[in-house]
């Protein structure tokens, strides 16, 4: 990898993490379009989701509603999100070199 | 969007994740084949940004929020509506896995709307539109990528009996007309972005910068 690649990588998670960190104090508590609708014309009974996640609401549970939940919640997701990708992406390009197709 | 558990039958569930995962099948071989070193950060850095402005809801009228869901962005920047599934897949994912947001059921069902369809759909606008204005053509693949999305799960909830046909269609129709016009201009932004520091990773900078110097 070469060094652009590395500053791109690095000014383009800074920028993603600055969006993560100021996202629980800057985004609307509004239901979002989907929520929106269903509160209006839901046909059926709301339930429970099926799997209980470690961060629920993007807040951590031992902290109740703290923004601070959210900041924790949403960086340590951006960088999860950025490493799957890698991950993906790598295991793709690795089947390729496996299967010798160039 | 994100469909949560109990919004769709579980037989139409599996349907939607037959569906996504032949989909992934594809976009797995198109990475296979097209990704080279410099396009695995451009994704990874896109689905980190994604994440983060997914969790950034605008306020929009009607007392509802919304966030961009940034397929028409990436199938725009990698050139490709697979490079757009494999990324909002593993967002959905994570999203899902993690945070609870979108239902482990709906998982299918929400990367064929916010993945597939979104990814397609702006990918497919901004072809037809490119010719006519760079940044125009854009801005309506990523207004038109996620207004075909809220589309499409407004026909999801009616074949579900979770929302009636009309008003599910008006409703999510509307409210995503309104959250597209935010998709629209944080898609042209980002590209905008990306031409300024790095003009070699996106495709048309191949073909001669007369295009996009105006």
């Amino acid at each position: 990898m070469n060094k652009r690649d590395k500053s791109f990588i690095i000014g383009g998670l800074i920028v993603a993490i600055v969006i993560a960190i100021l996202a629980p104090f800057l985004a609307s508590a509004d239901p979002d379009g989907l929520e929106s609708a269903a509160e209006k014309i839901l046909l059926v009974e709301e339930t429970e989701p099926v799997l209980e996640v470690p961060l629920p609401d993007y807040l951590v549970p031992a902290w109740g509603e703290s923004p601070l939940g959210g900041v924790v919640s949403i960086v340590l997701g951006t960088l999860i999100a950025f490493l799957a990708m890698v991950g993906l992406a790598t295991t793709a390009r690795w089947f390729k070199s496996e299967n010798g197709s160039g | 969007m994100h469909i949560p558990d109990g919004f769709i039958p579980l037989w139409q569930a599996a349907i939607y994740y037959v569906i996504t995962i032949v989909a992934l099948y594809f976009a797995l071989n198109w990475a296979k084949q097209n990704l080279d070193e410099k396009r695995v950060p451009l994704m990874a850095v896109l689905a980190a940004f994604i994440f983060a402005i997914q969790a950034m809801n605008i306020p929009i009228p009607w007392g509802t929020s919304g966030h961009m869901l940034g397929a028409a962005l990436v199938a725009i920047v990698l050139g490709s509506p697979w490079a757009a599934v494999l990324v909002l897949t593993v967002v959905l994912t994570v999203q899902g896995f993690f945070f609870g947001d979108g239902g482990i059921t709906a998982l299918g069902a929400n990367i064929l709307d916010m993945g597939v369809i979104a990814g397609f759909t702006g990918y497919g606008v901004f072809t037809l539109l490119k010719k006519l204005n760079l940044w125009v053509a854009i801005f309506i693949a990523g207004w038109a990528s996620i207004f075909v999305a809220a589309i499409a799960v407004a026909i999801q909830m009616a074949l579900a009996g979770t929302f009636p046909a009309d008003l599910g269609l008006f409703f999510m129709g509307l409210y995503h007309g309104v959250i597209g016009i935010a998709e629209g201009l944080i898609t042209v932004i980002a590209i905008l972005a990306i031409q300024r520091v790095r003009p070699d990773l996106l495709l048309w900078s191949n073909k001669g910068k007369a295009e996009v110097e105006k």
